[in-house]
């Protein structure tokens, strides 16, 4: 399989549909669930999509050292290109890595503010992304303000954004952690582990809400099913 | 004079540049006795640190090259080997690493866990050298050892613990509380050498007993007697100092001590912690390759009655001649023993032997297993084994990154030209990276090595130590040339004007191959070139390797594969064939879509945040991919891949553009492919010579 091929079958393609569009430019989704049901793999496959087609992403790790981070980059596009068997795979991989910068910050120390300027200075210097990924992000930690000011900078550079969250949810709605932030959230996950697959529910998908989606989760390996 | 092997540690000091090795290295002298004074290491008295035993390290602060020095501590035998901090002479620490049983990492406690500590212990870890740390220069303002533990945990993922806390900081540091014992130590008297034992002061005992509980909670991971007794509350000091020198061995653990060199606070302390935790000379398995058994591994036994194995691994053209520092890990060396030089298929005789105390020497006449001794007079060349009892064994090879930077030299006058030889040859010998040839073309010298800073120490040093003035060309960095996809040659070299004619046919194709340079593959069948000239063939291929045709950079990563040809039952000839595979190569290699790869060097820079953008746009200007950049309250790492090429000058540019605040390491990566644009003007600057030289 070619590269092309990859974008074009990939199911992010299906997980896009399914959400209105997914997360647009200037727009925010969040992804929650427990520990360990895939949020990270979720958000790099994400990544490893916008990569494929060209665009920079800056990854951003609250709570995994920037070597971690790019283990999980590796992990999976070896995952995906073995599955597609895609050619020269080693050439592509080495393209996505020139267009991933991975960020690693101490969120005790350092507030969504810095987090807005380094990604400001790594555009003025040349490599502006098209899309921002944000894990290990602590909601109970954070003010709303920080959140609008986030929204505000995703609308001006035209960037889409993707938090998760390790949050407790309620049985309906938004989980309270994340209540205070609900108007800047575009869209927002729940992964709901079932007996043999993790399936994935909207809790809020840009003016609608609440509805469980056909996606799905392979536990082994925890990438997007096929459809 | 017998050695108790069990009493030996041989151990080395790893460190950022500027967290105070040298000093440490200074105080550890002194506390053993074998100094008599306390030197600074910018030399305030004239005198200097007894370990940067060459001028040029004193005038820049920096330690270059390794010492190796024996002291006394309590009952035990230490011998330090005092590692070079820069990362531009890498080789001269791993070479370190190679001899050491273990090692103290020696970190400041403001700058914490810096871009270099890192290189180090990623040293430490490829030689599984088992270490303990050591948090330097507590008397600094801004002094947070507790934080710096931190950062050894996360950024290096040790497994560290306090072993003591300090009682005061910055000036007022006073001294340490030592977890295991649960005492306070102060350290008085002029420079430190009267230790007071002490209750620990009250507003620390409730932090000692929660760190000491940490501390042997995760001691007991490795004792279950120490983990049954903790539980009972009746652990004992010995039971804790063996668990951690258990895990300490397993490279599990890593105790942190800490103090400040310069104001002579917790040496004493961390000597013993060397004594404790660090292994013998037995301890470590030590493993040789067998020349006579296609380099089988062998253990080597720290036993004296066995055949002796010693490692070469440093040398020293001093006044008396050259010494050679010696690792023995098998047997023994006496004076006028015979040993064996396994890569120079040598035997010499061990005439002079020597132990050096850094800039004295004493001599000896026995070096026992383990120990670490120098020879007089012999010739070979650094990392070379010596074996007696008719071994035939090398030590494993070193890992020997190759050369990214070339240098010409012109030698300013003809007393200077005689010098240059001598002392390029005894460089060449002493430090595997650092090469040197004459390009046949220009005819100039030409000198490589692993760096912009490495090249300039040896050119000072051609100027102190043999009074030989060069001018340096501009820096050149190693291009290489690689083809991308496989072409067919099929090419006919005949020659039949006058004279013994030449023929040869040669066909077949070249294709791109990773992880070696060059491979020859011979598939031809019914003798269509008769067996004699299969070499001739690979002769021509390799030949044409050495240059390629684009910018006349050799060329890497082919694999080279004849299936067909021809000969003459008169004509054809060892010659006939090398110029046909000459030719045929010609043939296929700009069908083969040449490229062009440089080194690509894995930069790493680090400095206070208000300068985060200014560090981003210098690895953007310079064709840098940014991968990572970690930020922690004011300090910021950023880790990019940038062409050696495009890193020329930039610790000036660096320092001018953050106020001289912010700093970089650099190590070779990788060979990349140089983007279009790069590679076309290569090519032309490559032609535009070669006109002017055929002109």
């Amino acid at each position: 399989m070619v590269k092309q091929d990859l974008i074009e079958r990939s199911p992010v393609r299906n997980f896009e549909k399914s959400l209105g569009g997914g997360v647009k430019a200037g727009e925010i989704g969040v992804i929650v669930s427990k520990k360990g049901l895939g949020k990270t793999s979720i958000l790099v496959q994400l990544g490893i999509d916008k990569l494929l087609q060209g665009s920079s992403v800056v990854h951003v790790s609250f709570n995994q050292q920037a070597d971690h981070v790019m283990t999980w980059y590796e992990d999976i596009f070896n995952e995906l290109a073995k599955k597609k068997n895609l050619d020269k795979a080693a050439e592509v991989k080495a393209e996505l890595v020139s267009k991933r910068i991975v960020l690693n910050f101490n969120q005790d120390s350092v507030k969504t503010v810095q987090v807005i300027k380094t990604i400001k200075a790594l555009a003025e210097g040349g490599s502006k992304p098209e899309a921002v990924i944000i894990d290990g992000f602590d909601f109970s930690k954070a003010n709303p303000e920080s959140m609008d000011q986030m929204k505000t900078f995703a609308k001006d550079m035209k960037i889409n954004i993707w938090y998760s969250a390790n949050v407790e949810v309620a049985d309906k709605g938004l989980p309270v952690a994340l209540k205070p932030f609900e108007k800047d959230l575009d869209v927002v996950l729940y992964l709901e582990p079932k007996t043999d697959c993790i399936q994935i529910k909207a809790l809020k998908e840009h003016n609608k809400g609440d509805y469980m989606t056909d996606l799905k989760l392979d536990v082994k390996t925890l990438l997007i099913a096929d459809k | 004079m017998s050695i108790d092997i069990s009493k030996m540690r041989n151990i080395g000091i790893s460190a950022h540049i500027d967290s105070g090795k040298t000093t440490l290295s200074e105080r550890i002298l002194f506390y053993c006795n074998k100094i008599h004074a306390i030197h600074e290491v910018r030399g305030k008295d004239g005198v200097g640190a007894v370990m940067d035993n060459m001028e040029l390290e004193r005038e820049r602060g920096i330690t270059i090259q390794s010492a190796s020095t024996q002291v006394q501590w309590k009952d035990y035998t230490i011998n330090v080997i005092d590692t070079p901090g820069h990362v531009d002479f890498t080789i001269e620490v791993e070479r370190s690493l190679r001899v050491l049983d273990g090692a103290i990492l020696v970190l400041c406690s403001v700058g914490g866990v810096q871009s270099q500590s890192i290189t180090v212990d990623r040293q430490l870890k490829r030689y599984h050298v088992p270490r303990i740390a050591f948090i330097n220069k507590c008397d600094r303002t801004g002094a947070n050892p507790l934080k710096v533990r931190m950062q050894l945990r996360e950024k290096l993922g040790l497994n560290a613990y306090m072993m003591q806390l300090p009682i005061g900081l910055e000036d007022k540091i006073e001294g340490v509380v030592d977890l295991v014992t649960m005492k306070a130590v102060y350290f008085e008297g002029e420079s430190g050498t009267e230790i007071r034992i002490a209750e620990i002061p009250a507003h620390l005992v409730a932090d000692a007993k929660k760190y000491r509980e940490e501390l042997v909670d995760a001691a007991s991971m490795f004792s279950d007697d120490l983990a049954e007794a903790f539980l009972e509350g009746a652990e004992t000091e010995d039971m804790i100092h063996a668990a951690i020198r258990k895990g300490t061995l397993a490279e599990q653990f890593v105790p942190v001590f800490l103090g400040s060199a310069y104001k002579n606070k917790g040496i004493q302390n961390m000597l013993d912690g060397v004594t404790r935790y660090l292994p013998d000379p037995t301890e470590v398995k030590n493993i040789a390759l067998d020349l006579d058994k296609n380099e089988e591994q062998v253990v080597l036994s720290c036993d004296e009655k066995s055949p002796t194995v010693a490692l070469g691994f440093k040398l020293e053209d001093g006044k008396y001649g050259q010494l050679t520092y010696v690792r023995i890990y098998q047997g023994a060396i006496k004076k006028g023993d015979e040993l064996y030089n396994t890569r120079a298929h040598k035997r010499f005789k061990v005439g002079r032997l020597v132990r050096m105390n850094s800039a004295t020497m004493e001599d000896i006449n026995e070096g026992v297993p383990g120990d670490i001794v120098a020879l007089f007079g012999i010739e070979c060349a650094s990392g070379d084994t010596f074996c007696g009892g008719g071994l035939n064994y090398a030590m494993s090879s070193m890992f020997v990154p190759n050369p990214v930077i070339d240098l010409s030299i012109t030698p300013k006058d003809k007393k200077s030209s005689d010098q240059m030889a001598k002392a390029l040859n005894r460089f060449t010998k002493e430090d595997p990276t650092f090469h040197c040839y004459v390009d046949p073309e220009s005819n100039q010298t030409i000198i490589q090595g692993m760096g912009e800073l490495h090249l300039e120490v040896y050119v000072e040093r051609m100027k102190r130590e043999y009074n030989c003035e060069v001018e340096t060309g501009k820096p050149q960095v190693a291009y290489r040339e690689a083809i991308t996809q496989r072409a067919d040659f099929n090419y006919t070299h005949k020659k039949q004007t006058g004279g013994s004619g030449q023929y040869g046919r040669v066909a077949g194709f070249i294709e791109p191959m990773e992880d070696k340079d060059y491979e020859f593959v011979d598939a031809i069948k019914g003798g269509s070139i008769p067996n004699e000239f299969i070499p001739s063939c690979d002769k021509g291929f390799k030949e044409s390797l050495k240059k390629g045709a684009l910018i006349g950079f050799p060329i890497v990563g082919l694999r080279a594969t004849i299936n067909d040809g021809a000969s003459h039952p008169v004509d054809s000839s060892d010659i006939a064939f090398q110029l046909a595979a000459i030719g045929g190569f010609r043939e296929a290699y700009l069908k083969a879509k040449p490229a062009i790869l440089e080194p690509i060097m894995k930069v790493s820079v680090e400095g206070p945040q208000e300068f985060q953008g200014n560090i981003f746009g210098l690895i953007n200007q310079r064709r840098g991919i940014i991968l990572s950049s970690t930020e922690d309250d004011s300090f910021t790492r950023v880790d990019a891949e940038v062409p050696l090429s495009e890193m020329f000058g930039f610790s000036t540019i660096l320092r001018s553009s953050t106020q001289g605040k912010a700093e970089y390491s650099m190590e070779f990566a990788r060979y990349g492919k140089v983007p279009n644009s790069v590679a076309d003007t290569l090519i032309k600057e490559y032609e535009a010579k070669r006109r002017a030289e055929q002109k």
